[in-house]
């Protein structure tokens, strides 16, 4: 008999490199997670673009919860939980729009897009005018932080900032912000957040976009179909032939990506060579972000993840992504893209048609990957299934720290997976972080970095 | 009883007819179909709130003032 009703510490065991199926299929573990994962993680809600003017909102998730992103008429960024506090009904049911207040449609109390309720019927004759309104505003979040233009957020007024959160993770998360050109917060987004179901575990897509070089075999349709910017595979990737390709793990903080490292003075390989427009502005961003970068502008980023659901991809195509978690059973994929704000109209338009082929739920190479996912769920969820745990023993003992090559440093545990074309260790250090959060009773806990630093002071 | 307003449709500057008797004009519409910011002309019930911006309930509103 399994007999598992919650989380416990065993379910992962990262010296055998095993992991339970039951953390992505037991009601139990989810439940357990929305409160001690999603209610203190920093979490991603969206981006400032998408609400450039006073009055403007985007409807959002925190994990299950529906929150308001919205910008009020100070200029204030805010997000709110979408609740109302008389009895809880949505107080907005848009995906976007403007407004000057956010209004009940059940009994009617409005807030201000400050988050204050500012109206109450009755006000004066049913509660005698002596219900405290300055109580009864709408939930806001407890930290919310605007890192160059991507709104973040936590419940949990404990937690370190956001940046602290990040740790050495920050670079990679530039790379998908920053200008290609390496200029600072030039991304702004292209088109609208495309959004999906699909039917698995949230985890499926966070450790898949961890860093997952494995499953490359079940892209190989696309790859023969040739989607990418140039007619061939998915992406241009002339990189892959002149660089260490990295899997990077920031143990303390749960955040792994793939970075390709350049070796110094190569130039970057040509890509997009059927459009020339777009071949040469990509060749000028790649020059000037050396130029700017320095060292770090060897860095060429890949697939990561922000624990615990927030994907990265800043090369080809540049997209961020988040798993909502929908049940145990079902994640919300939500998807935004982004292209750099002073680019042509052409390349914005080129990459668009990029975009659309890769990515989404009618994206040819996403299409491959909600397949896999879809049916490893559906296959893990049976009494037998359960009894065998999934295999994360790829490259167990092979990280090393500080990796360094041709003069640059590269912080966290690292494999070079040149050779090796793949590991695990983005995977173990993801169940990691999530085995903490499971575990552990407050930030207090949490924040081990902080302890180690402590520790090497004394 | 009185036929139900549709507040969405009140443009600034017009003025309404409140249930208590007081009087107040349109001075910004949320198009929400619930409230109305308006400033009151009259008040009945607490003449001092004559001159000063409320939000007015759909519920509150009698009449539209020809």
């Amino acid at each position: 008999m399994n007999g598992t009703k919650g989380y416990h510490p065993g379910l992962v065991d990262l010296d055998s490199g095993e992991i339970s199926r039951e953390i992505f299929v037991n009601a139990d573990i989810y439940a357990e997670e929305q409160e001690r994962v999603f209610a203190r993680a920093w979490l991603h809600v969206g981006h400032e673009s998408q609400i450039p003017k006073p009055g403007d909102y985007f409807v959002s998730s925190m994990g299950e919860e529906s929150v308001i992103l919205t910008r009020d008429r100070t200029g204030a960024i805010h997000v709110f939980l979408n609740s109302c506090r008389h009895r809880g009904m949505k107080v907005c049911r848009y995906d976007e729009g403007s407004t000057t207040v956010f209004t009940c449609p059940y009994h009617g109390w409005s807030y201000g897009t400050d988050g204050r309720l500012v109206g109450v019927p009755y006000f004066r004759e049913a509660y005698h005018a002596k219900l405290d309104k300055e109580k009864r505003g709408l939930v806001e979040v407890a930290q919310l932080c605007n890192y160059k233009g991507s709104i973040w957020a936590n419940w949990d007024k404990a937690a370190p900032s956001f940046q602290e959160y990040l740790g050495d993770f920050t670079r990679y998360l530039d790379l998908q912000l920053d200008g290609w050109d390496g200029r600072e917060a030039q991304a702004e987004l292209l088109g609208g957040v495309q959004k999906w179901l699909v039917p698995c575990n949230w985890k499926f897509p966070a450790e898949n976009f961890s860093g997952d070089t494995y499953h490359n075999i079940s892209h190989r349709s696309v790859d023969l179909a040739g989607i990418g910017p140039s007619g061939r595979s998915r992406r241009d990737l002339g990189e892959r032939d002149i660089s260490r390709k990295l899997h990077v793990c920031i143990p303390d903080r749960g955040h792994q990506t793939i970075l390709y490292l350049m070796p110094p003075g190569e130039p970057t390989p040509p890509a997009y060579q059927n459009a020339p427009i777009v071949q040469e502005y990509f060749a000028h961003c790649e020059a000037e972000k050396r130029r700017r970068r320095g060292d770090y502008g060897r860095f060429v980023g890949a697939p990561g993840e922000v624990f615990p659901n927030t994907a990265l991809l800043s090369r080809q195509p540049r997209t961020m992504a988040v798993w909502h978690p929908r049940g145990p059973n079902q994640t919300e994929v939500w998807r935004w893209f982004f292209v750099d704000r002073d680019a042509p109209s052409e390349v914005k338009e080129f990459l668009r048609d990029y975009y659309i082929r890769y990515s989404g739920p009618a994206g040819m190479t996403e299409q491959d990957d909600m397949e896999n996912w879809n049916y490893a769920h559906k296959a893990s969820q049976g009494v037998i299934a359960r009894r065998h745990p999934y295999s994360y023993e790829q490259g167990m003992g092979t990280a090393v720290q500080d990796f360094e090559w041709q003069g640059l440093k590269v912080p966290g545990d690292v494999i070079d997976i040149t050779e090796v074309q793949s590991s695990e260790q983005p995977m173990r250090n993801l169940y990691r972080r999530w085995s903490e959060f499971m575990a552990a009773d407050s930030w207090a806990d949490l924040a081990t970095w902080r302890r180690n630093d402590r520790t090497a002071a004394e | 009883m009185a036929e139900p307003i549709n507040v969405r449709d009140l443009a600034p500057g017009t003025r309404i007819v409140l249930v208590d008797g007081g009087e107040a004009e349109i001075v910004d519409n949320p198009a929400d179909g619930v409230w109305v910011f308006a400033r009151y002309l009259s008040s009945p019930r607490d003449p001092a709130l004559a001159g000063q911006e409320e939000m007015i309930f759909a519920q509150d509103v009698a009449a539209i003032r020809e």
